[in-house]
């Protein structure tokens, strides 16, 4: 099966290293309520509010930035793992990979779904940060499941 | 979709890793399609069918209702 948008299977190992760290510094970062100071650097601001009612553009602003990074590194692990070759790439694993996207964009919006009926005020909001990184939870939590089930499952 | 991949493997008496690293696929790809779970694109079929030297038609069958 060719492929032209799939990384090499050397960037499946990293990839678990960073999901995994990435979901551990994240679980950190939240049960601290989003507090933390260990990077407080300057960095280029697209976008900020700098009142109630105002916006800046283009500034330059002091934050810290540990859950940027943390997020950078979940996204990125979680990308490597799902969108990097299998050690045997053929089309049946090609048609998993897939499967299991389209599961996990269905089992995501359900759940958001629910979430946005039933999860109000700033509840919601914890709701918003985990959909950051549930779709591709999902569909890594699925298509390993999968593949494992294949593998347990041979003559 | 059947087929007897299985019965023509066991004639050429070829294990499931053998066919597998013949055709370049995986070993679960060769398991799934013995056991009707996969469906194999034609190409697939087609590398099959030729390393068996055989017709497709005698590998590969619609079921009743297909």
């Amino acid at each position: 099966m060719r492929t032209n948008y799939l990384l090499p299977y050397k960037f499946k190992m990293p990839g678990w290293v960073l999901f995994v760290a990435g979901l551990i510094a994240g679980v950190f970062i939240i049960t601290n309520n989003y507090e933390s100071d260990f990077l407080t650097i300057d960095v280029l601001s697209i976008i900020n509010d700098s009142g109630i009612n105002s916006k800046s553009y283009f500034q330059i602003i002091t934050t810290d930035v540990f859950d940027e990074i943390v997020s950078i590194v979940i996204i990125v692990g979680g990308l490597f793992i799902g969108f990097s070759k299998e050690r045997i790439e053929d089309e049946f694993i090609y048609k998993l990979r897939k499967d299991s996207l389209v599961w996990a964009l269905i089992f995501n919006y359900i759940i958001l779904l629910l979430a946005i009926i039933f999860v109000y005020d700033m509840s919601f909001f914890d709701v918003l940060v985990y959909n950051m990184f549930t779709p591709i939870l999902f569909f890594v939590g699925r298509f390993t499941f999968l593949k494992y089930r294949l593998r347990s499952h041979e003559e | 979709m059947k087929n007897k991949i299985k019965v023509h493997r066991a004639i050429h008496d070829m294990t499931q890793a053998d066919l597998a690293k013949k055709i370049g696929v995986s070993r679960q790809t060769i398991n799934a399609m013995e056991k009707n779970k996969y469906v194999p694109s034609t190409v697939l079929a087609l590398k099959i069918a030729q390393l068996f030297k055989t017709p497709l038609e005698e590998l590969f069958f619609l079921e009743g209702n297909e």
